[in-house]
């Protein structure tokens, strides 16, 4: 790198006198400064020729302080600029709520521009090129600009309201220009548009933290307050990020169900039919025979199916392992009613229910079953039941809980930043019944 | 890597997963009762469910 790049010399700064209060001018920019404003009576003056002379003279109600002193040198790109003009803008018709423009200045580098506004900075350069139209997106304009398309966002007419230092044009208060804004965060394509001519820059956006690292400035910076046009959205590459992460996760639960039910024995270790009498008297209660439950602790199925006809029954059920007296008791009841009313057919219910005992060791068990129905709501048919146990079945409920709870965190992810841009561009032209930067 | 928290959440997701299934491990885990005496086959109204006397009618229109 250029040695007078990287460490310029401090050079004293030309010294004028303003015309109209006779107070010294200090220019930074030398030959390059067109404008400067006296700081002591804040007329404008044109330094373009060797005689100085009053561009304009500016009735100011308040002094006021640029947040980065004029004089502050701050490090862009690994190049120091001075910070040398400062001017506020306001949006026609919009007075009040105006932005900030800093201009810097690097001899080597020339100009370069720095624009705040409620704590979001873009460090902007001017273009030499012209931003073309791209294709539109609807009726929204696109202008492209050294490969890269920016999307229309807004556009106002800008009114300098305030000046202070040096500028590279001959600024004046008062002055308006069509700005127009297209964005492509970071970054962000600006238009300043007059009749005659058109001149273009880009800014990238800065954080305020960033700035004070820049100049070094004591203290924080202030807060942002709210989302900027071309801030950087902190979900950009999450979204797609996390659905490629959940499509991922989604196939790797798909092979490990396909491992378990293949690896799963799912045998029937027991099946029997029963037939109950509701109402009858005497002890329902009765164990099965004994049967042999295998491999590693895992789970046993008890599916139950009957031929209930509006009718119900609650079985009682305990699985008795028969050498360790270890008991697993549960209870179900099925039910199954239906009929014609004036609405029409209607059932509700079902013949068969089922249920899954988890962590049942290996061993020889039984069943102890207890079948209940108090035979007040129903004949006194006898209730045929039967009592299917399998073992080492595949629970799929696991994968379909784990599938739903896998999309969470991307739908969550893809709202917060819809939310993200939904407030970004709720600050555009482009919210329902604008019409600007729109082609008709 | 964009989204740690995700990529450790979607780990122990499949973890917890495989875990259940492997073990036949259930959060809704049954009742269970420790040395059920051998006669309960030659009684079994004798067996003392935590679940007797639970069950309700629900069914009809």
């Amino acid at each position: 790198m250029n040695s007078a790049l990287a460490n310029p010399p401090v050079v004293k700064p030309k010294a004028i006198s303003c015309p109209n209060c006779g107070g010294p001018v200090e220019l930074r920019g030398f030959a390059n400064t067109l404008s400067v404003v006296c700081p002591s009576c804040h007329s404008i003056l044109d330094t373009s020729t060797p005689a100085v002379r009053i561009l304009q003279q500016v009735q100011i109600a308040e002094r006021i302080q640029p947040t980065i002193p004029l004089g502050s040198r701050g490090t862009f790109e690994n190049t120091p600029y001075e910070a040398i003009g400062y001017q506020i803008r306001d949006t026609l018709g919009d007075e009040g709520d105006g932005w900030s423009e800093y201009v810097l200045f690097n001899p080597y580098k020339g100009f370069r521009y720095l624009a705040e506004y409620k704590g979001h900075w873009s460090y902007i350069r001017a273009q030499t090129a012209f931003a073309q139209p791209a294709t539109k997106i609807g009726t929204r304009r696109q202008m492209a600009l050294l490969g890269r398309v920016y999307k229309a966002f807004d556009s106002a007419t800008a009114v300098t309201s305030y000046v202070l230092g040096e500028f590279p044009w001959r600024v004046k208060v008062g002055e308006r220009v069509r700005v127009e804004d297209y964005i492509a965060p970071p970054h962000v394509l600006s238009g300043e548009i007059t009749s005659n001519e058109a001149v273009w820059s880009v800014g990238e956006y800065y954080t305020g933290a960033q700035i004070w690292q820049a100049f070094k400035l004591p203290g924080a910076a202030p807060a942002a307050s709210g989302i900027y046009l071309n801030q950087p959205s902190p979900y950009t590459g999450r979204v797609g990020s996390a659905w490629n992460l959940c499509l991922l996760f989604l196939v790797a639960l798909a092979a490990m169900a396909f491992f378990f039910a293949v690896r799963a024995q799912d045998k029937q270790v027991f099946d029997h039919s029963y037939s109950f009498v509701p109402g009858s008297t005497g002890e329902a209660s009765f164990v099965t025979d004994y049967f042999d439950v295998t491999g590693k602790t895992s789970n046993v199925q008890v599916k139950i199916d009957t031929d209930l006809d509006n009718s119900w029954i609650y079985l009682n059920l305990a699985l008795i392992n028969a050498d360790t007296g270890q008991a697993f008791d549960f209870g179900r009841e099925v039910s199954y009613y239906h009929g014609v009313d004036s609405d029409g057919s209607w059932s509700e219910g079902s013949t068969h229910s089922s249920v899954k005992v988890p962590g049942v060791p290996p061993g020889r068990y039984y069943l102890r079953v207890e079948p209940e129905n108090d035979g007040t709501n129903s004949s006194r048919l006898p209730i045929r039941y039967d009592l299917e146990l399998r073992r080492d079945v595949p629970t799929w409920s696991w994968y379909w809980i784990a599938a739903v709870l896998i999309l969470i965190p991307p739908i969550f992810t893809t709202v917060r930043s819809a939310s993200f841009e939904t407030a970004r561009w709720r600050e555009s032209d482009f919210v329902p019944g604008h019409a600007a930067l729109e082609d008709d | 890597m964009r989204n740690p928290f995700f990529l450790t959440y979607g780990l122990i997701l499949l973890g917890l997963v495989g875990y259940a299934e492997y073990s036949g491990w259930s959060p809704t885990a049954v009742n269970q009762l420790r040395n059920v005496p051998k006669t309960i086959r030659d009684n079994p109204g004798a067996y003392r469910s935590q679940y007797g006397g639970f069950h309700r009618y629900i069914g009809g229109k």
